[in-house]
């Protein structure tokens, strides 16, 4: 199932490079600069779904006290970290072509920057405890508060003046962009989903693993 | 307008390495556990 779950998302990683690079246009303003955005907006999207697992593992384990809760929010703390760092870097190599700087302190860039802090942090405090109920439980407590960074990162560019443009994709408004651009957009997210489910499944099978042993 | 092609390949180099090197990561682990577990298991 898992080595399924691995080739769907290559499958995938290839159509959204295709529809990416082939079938979406080259942006009017910015020009082919835009194409990192199929790369940076599911990496954002990948990101946020792994740290709601994270909420959901965490409240899930001292609930039930279940090791497989802690499991889950553990994987997906790691890959949630691996997908909020390609996050910044990606926004920072597009951020320098078209804003003219790698990195400006913005609501939004800053509010990222301090979701990844967190949740560094978060997996920090993972190694540091070596009895694992405690280490379940501090991390569950550590899970809980850091999922309030979620949403302030989402709607910082509403609360705040921000350089960084509004939600296209999240908003409550209808997207404004291009259908073609949605469409590679979309395919790209399938893909980083599939990626991000088939990472989530083997980390979990190497937490498995590591408790047995 | 220039092309930018350079940041574009940068960006989606640097992601490729590091997607790759984690899956990579995930692999030798799971390689590294499974390979302890009958020694340990003969041990016992």
């Amino acid at each position: 199932m898992i080595r399924v779950l691995g080739w769907l998302a290559v499958l995938g990683l290839m159509a959204g490079l295709a529809a990416g690079f082939g079938y979406a246009p080259r942006e009017a303003v910015q020009g082919n600069v835009q194409r990192i955005m199929y790369l940076h907006v599911p990496a954002v999207l990948t990101a946020y779904l792994a740290f709601v697992l994270v909420l959901a593992g965490s409240i899930g384990y001292l609930a039930t006290r279940r090791s497989g809760w802690d499991r889950l929010a553990a994987a997906a703390g790691e890959i949630g970290v691996l997908f909020t760092g390609l996050t910044i870097v990606s926004g920072s190599i597009w951020g320098k072509p078209t804003w003219g700087t790698w990195w400006t302190w913005d609501a939004r860039l800053t509010s990222t920057a301090v979701l990844f802090c967190v949740y560094v942090g978060y997996l920090l405090l993972r190694s540091l405890i070596e009895d694992p109920e405690a280490r379940a439980r501090y991390a569950a407590v550590v899970g809980i508060l850091g999922a309030v960074n979620i949403p302030i990162v989402h709607f910082s560019v509403k609360w705040w003046r921000a350089l960084h443009q509004p939600s296209t994709i999240l908003g409550p408004e209808r997207s404004p962009i291009d259908p073609a651009i949605g469409l590679a957009l979309f395919v790209n997210w399938v893909a980083f989903t599939l990626l991000f489910a088939y990472f989530l499944s083997r980390r979990m099978e190497i937490a498995r693993l590591e408790e047995q042993t | 307008m220039p092309s930018n092609w350079g940041y574009v390949l940068a960006a989606y180099g640097i992601a490729a390495v590091t997607l790759l090197s984690y899956w990579r990561h995930l692999a030798r682990r799971t390689r590294a556990l499974a390979t302890r577990r009958p020694a340990k298991r003969r041990a016992a």
